[in-house]
């Protein structure tokens, strides 16, 4: 079938569709050597006092389920396999959110003998929120930045595709 | 019935399309009431349509799984159990669409069948997350059914009759939660356990295993089965509270008892914690079952003028 991008349904279609989008947000969170700080503050942002789930963000357990990867911590040398499996599990489209300053560069594990880097030496990150740890606050603002940028109609935040390459080689 | 009044009765009113959003509409009430008894705000109306939207423009993935044919059917199916059981149930007050003698069974059956299809979904797939979880799935299935089955046979004892008409019409006259409050409690769990809503929700176990039986589920067939589990939702609650409540006769007595069974419903969900599947299985079995079979014996004692 031949479709043209300027019908009206074509159009309806696709706004219903960023819409759902932006209003369905379901997280997956993946600890990739982080000391536990960050992933408490990601457990506060969930909690009654700044409840996400207003946004439609949800945590889920399952990579195959989710739309976006929250990723704390620097990238152990044991934890890239792992997290490389687990962005290949989810599926299209997807987004990562690198939270806290040691996912962002590395942090205070910078040269440590086991750690390989920072996350978007890995994979390719769409959202860095720097901070050790994050406030809740900081993960919300970073996430509805995320949004924000798709709701203009952007593809996705620049990537770095020969990170990926180096990262998957 | 002619064909087409069958067709519009089976897709867009009562149940396909009307059905399908009351079931999301139902979804977001039990979500938001358990964010506010947490304390919490809460979804947004829209959240499950939202989601679901979501869940149906996303890429789904094929794992490596056994039979490709079983993967992408069985949510389908499920999907047309719920669909089907909505026709024999008095959906938002009105008469059923269709009304045989014994069409009580029929209904519970096919309201098995998304269980079923979860368990042969999780056994499907490779991962030992959805294997556990279907086993889980499997193993409640037996510990439910029996006393949910004997729960809603005491109402249809009472009225004298298998057809769920029939019971809701009996049942304008007869509270059966005042006369067989044993019953409505244990019709309440065993639909709480059919849903695998939590204390029950032991076959999708988040912080054990992953998402249980759907763990491999991504896109499309996710989406799929979680229309049939908010169909599910409030066929099972038009069931119980036609049953016990007095019957459904009306918009306005629909809503007000189904909502009330939800709410009821949420209460447990956010009182209890989970328990083991070894614990479940004992519950039903030593209580539940027990008590509901003394209760069926009262019933029949009554109807005979013994008592
Ligand atoms: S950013 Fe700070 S809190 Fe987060 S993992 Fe690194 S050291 Fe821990």
């Amino acid at each position: 079938m031949n479709i043209n991008n300027n019908q009206l349904w074509v159009k309806v279609i696709k706004k219903v569709r960023a819409w759902a989008r932006l209003n369905s947000i379901w997280a997956v969170h993946f600890n990739s050597g982080s000391c536990n700080g960050c992933d408490i503050e990601i457990l506060a942002t969930l909690t009654p006092r700044y409840d996400v789930e207003r946004f439609g963000i949800k945590l889920e357990g399952s990579p195959r389920h989710a739309d976006i990867l929250i990723v704390t911590g620097p990238v152990t040398r044991q934890a890239r396999e792992r997290l490389l499996r687990t962005y290949e599990q989810m599926p299209e489209p997807k987004f990562v959110v690198s939270v806290g300053s040691c996912s962002v560069s590395g942090g205070v594990f910078h040269g440590c003998y086991n750690v390989g880097g920072s996350v978007d030496e890995v994979i390719p990150v769409d959202v860095f929120i720097p901070g050790c740890p994050p406030r809740p606050e900081a993960i919300i603002d970073g996430i509805i930045q995320l949004l924000t940028h798709l709701k203009d109609g952007n593809p996705r935040p620049a990537r770095k595709e020969q990170i990926i390459e180096r990262g998957v080689a | 019935m002619n064909t087409l009044t069958s067709f519009f009765s089976l897709l867009i009113f009562p149940a396909g399309l009307t059905l399908l959003l009351a079931g999301m509409f139902y979804d977001w009430f039990d979500r938001k009431l358990v964010a506010r008894f947490q304390n919490r705000v809460g979804p947004r109306w829209f959240q499950p349509i939202a989601d679901v939207i979501k869940l149906f423009a996303k890429e789904q993935i094929t794992p490596g799984i056994k039979n490709p044919a079983l993967f992408f059917g069985l949510p389908i199916v499920a999907l047309s159990g719920a669909l089907a059981a909505a026709l024999y149930v008095p959906l938002l007050g009105f008469a059923p669409v269709h009304s045989f003698p014994g069409d009580l069974i029929v209904t519970i059956y096919l309201l098995s069948l998304l269980t079923i299809c979860m368990g042969l979904a999780g056994w499907n797939t490779s991962s030992r997350f959805s294997l556990i979880g279907a086993t889980r799935a499997l193993t409640q299935v037996f510990a439910y059914e029996a006393p949910f089955l004997l729960a809603l046979l005491g109402p249809a004892m009472a009225a004298g009759s298998w057809q769920i008409d029939v019971i809701n019409d009996y049942a304008r006259d007869h509270w059966f939660a005042i006369s067989q409050p044993v019953g409505f409690i244990i019709a309440l769990i065993g639909l709480m356990g059919k849903l695998e809503l939590p204390p029950f929700d032991a076959p999708e176990a988040e912080t054990e295993i992953v998402a249980g039986a759907l763990t491999e589920y991504s896109g499309r067939g996710l989406a799929i089965f979680r229309i049939a589990k908010a169909l599910e939702l409030v066929v099972g609650i038009t069931l119980v509270s036609a049953f016990y409540l007095g019957g459904l006769q009306g918009v306005v007595p629909f809503f007000v008892k189904t909502l009330a069974v939800l709410f009821l419903m949420t209460i447990f969900q956010v009182l209890l914690t989970r328990l083991r599947i070894d614990q479940t299985v004992g519950l039903w079995w030593r209580f539940g079952t027990i008590l509901v079979l003394a209760q069926l014996l009262i019933t029949i004692l009554w109807k005979g003028g013994l008592l």
